[in-house]
């Protein structure tokens, strides 16, 4: 803890002397403060009071205007009851990296604390990542370093997670139409977790290992303007089985209407492997999961949106369909926004909780927004309804009410205040304050 | 084995040959703008089609293909697999790692209970939710929960069972 908070602090530190003496730096920091009252059935009554600030550093144009860094994490102290089952105080850095990008060749080069997204892989490294455009429509990236830790499983002396981590892709580009990639990762050897149970792999003293190592490939494919083809496969050089196929196919018939196909299929085995809080080595090699689905959006304009969604998902212990429709609305120039969605999951009894004899749900939301140069509000409302009552419950419902006021174009105070009643808590009431400070520059922020 | 120890050097030489004519062929490779030129309004589905029509150079992909669509932000992942570049010209990385990280804090939606408009996930009392969820799709867990961002998990599924 006291590590993870040195940690921070020293990243902090560094990265806001560089700020001082840098040519653009933006922070965006937030600090919210909690009021909770948490009323379990059958325990005492909780008051908690955790104070967290979440902050975001960027500093760009250092060096000769190429060089950047950027630092995200948060850390929070518990004023009342510990409102989680660690410690009064905790934190985390959640990236921190210095970025080399260079003027050709889409070149970059990143050190520290950082997030890989490259075809099949996405991780999370304390290390370091090369990416380069090649001659001929061809790149190449490469990735390598220490595995960022979580928590350590429950009994075990590991979160079971290899130390070590590499991998890369390599693609190629053809004239805006076609994009193919092969990627890997291996993690280093994973530790032993005494006590898994494991009915398929398990060596003589029940301990396994439930090593990361995959390979795979990526393509996307445009034929024509009003057409694409998203997708990837890979394959689990652990088991020596296909772990995933995931493929998207969107239409554009029209400049408003988009039709979107997917198709995702795993093999339980193979694409959980390494899950260990699962145990994901456990599984049946033969089980196979499988969902299909489609969205089609229409937009009647730049104020109306209409959304409607089908999925099928198949499973070993059975099948469940989920449809719905989403329509969404805004008005003064995009400052008054809202949204009014319904959504039904059909799913039978193995799908289910405890010893309902079924798991379906409807699940209803509404939520208005409104935001000016001065204040702004929001209310949002959502509510689950079971098909068969859970733990006595048939409703899973919260409203929200948040509002806010503009100290200046950059700081703002506001105050959520939500109450709601589910199966887990007979009253869920809490009381939120949030101090945001957001700089941005040159457009981005996406917020 | 004898004959390819003389030829190792000359080998070599090609292989420097063609690393140096690539090099030298990447400067003509223009890099994408670190940033995008202009302010993207918040809470707007950007449309990248409205300025980028016909745009593309070299081997890039259109760029209207990235038009914020409610179905684009539904399978966000399927283009951040390979142009997580691009998408850094106007997010920046604290926008992923609001939901994708190692350890967060609380949940997106409790954080921006002011922004009730974004698409953010486990809305409501997913706590209930998520028993039924994770065995009709445990992919969807696997893919945030997997490898990292379980600290939460880990207090109550201690992997010696299956969901």
């Amino acid at each position: 803890m006291k590590k993870t908070f040195c940690s921070l602090f020293s990243a902090a530190s560094l990265l806001v002397s560089s700020a001082a003496i840098a040519a653009e730096t933006s922070l965006d920091a937030t600090t919210i403060l909690r009021i909770e009252r948490r009323s379990v059935s059958g325990s005492s009554t909780q008051d908690i009071m955790p104070a967290t600030q979440f902050l975001n550093l960027d500093v760009n144009k250092l060096g000769d205007g190429n060089l950047s860094l950027h630092l995200s994490g948060w850390g929070r102290v518990d004023l009342a009851d510990k409102s989680y089952n660690t410690d009064r105080a905790d934190g985390n850095l959640t990236y921190g990296y210095l970025q080399y990008r260079f003027t050709h060749a889409n070149a970059d080069i990143r050190a520290g604390r950082l997030f890989v997204h490259e075809g099949i892989v996405n991780e999370h490294v304390d290390g370091l990542a090369l990416r380069t455009d090649l001659p001929l429509g061809f790149g190449i990236s490469a990735f390598g370093g220490a595995t960022v830790h979580t928590r350590h499983l429950w009994g075990q002396t590991s979160d079971g997670k290899g130390d070590g981590i590499v991998g890369g892709r390599i693609n190629y580009r053809h004239e805006g139409l076609l994009e193919i990639g092969v990627s890997a990762v291996g993690e280093s050897k994973a530790p032993l977790l005494a006590n898994y149970a494991s009915p398929v792999q398990a060596p003589p003293n029940g301990d396994i290992r439930s090593n990361h190592r995959l390979a795979g490939g990526d393509i996307w494919f445009s034929p024509y303007r009003f057409m694409e083809i998203i997708g990837h496969s890979s394959y689990n050089i652990e088991t020596h089985k296909m772990a995933e196929h995931a493929y998207l196919l969107n239409l554009k018939p029209l400049q408003q209407l988009v039709l979107s196909g997917e198709f995702n299929e795993y093999r339980d085995r193979s694409y959980l492997y390494a899950w260990s809080l699962f145990s994901g080595s456990a599984l049946n090699p033969a089980d196979r999961s499988r969902s299909v689905g489609g969205i089609a959006s229409y937009d009647f304009n730049k104020t109306v949106g209409l959304t409607a969604d089908y999925r099928h998902y198949t499973r070993q212990l059975g099948n469940a369909d989920r449809y719905g429709a989403d329509l969404r609305l805004s008005f003064l120039n995009n400052r008054v926004r809202s949204g009014l969605g319904y959504h039904y999951l059909r799913a039978g009894q193995n799908f289910a909780i405890a010893s309902n004899t079924s798991a379906s749900y409807h699940s209803l939301r509404a939520y208005a927004l409104h935001d000016t140069k001065t204040y702004f509000a929001a209310v949002d409302a959502i509510d689950y309804i079971f098909k068969n009552k859970v733990y006595d419950e048939k409703h899973a419902w919260e409203g929200t009410l948040s509002l806010g006021y503009h100290l200046t174009p950059a700081l703002a105070l506001s105050g959520d205040i939500s109450y709601g009643r589910n199966p887990e808590f007979t009253e869920d009431l809490r009381g939120l304050l949030r101090l945001t400070y957001n700089m941005n520059f040159d457009g981005k922020g996406g917020k | 084995m004898n004959l390819v120890r003389p030829l190792f050097p000359i080998l070599a030489l090609i292989g420097l040959f063609f690393m140096l004519a690539a090099c030298a062929r990447m400067q003509a490779i223009t890099s994408q703008p670190v940033s995008h030129p202009q302010a993207l309004t918040i809470g707007q589905q950007a449309d990248c089609s409205e300025c980028h029509q016909d745009q593309q150079k070299g081997t890039l992909k259109p760029l209207e293909a990235f038009t914020h669509t409610p179905a684009f932000v539904k399978n966000h992942r399927f283009y951040a697999q390979s142009n997580d570049q691009l998408c850094s010209s106007c997010h920046k990385t604290s926008f992923c790692s609001d939901c994708h990280t190692n350890r967060v804090e609380m949940k997106p939606s409790l954080k921006y209970g002011n922004r009730p408009d974004r698409d953010l996930p486990h809305r409501g009392d997913f706590m209930t939710l998520h028993k039924i969820e994770g065995k009709v799709d445990p992919a969807s867990c696997y893919r945030c929960h997997g490898r990292g961002n379980n600290d939460r998990c880990v207090a109550c599924h201690q992997g010696a069972r299956y969901l």
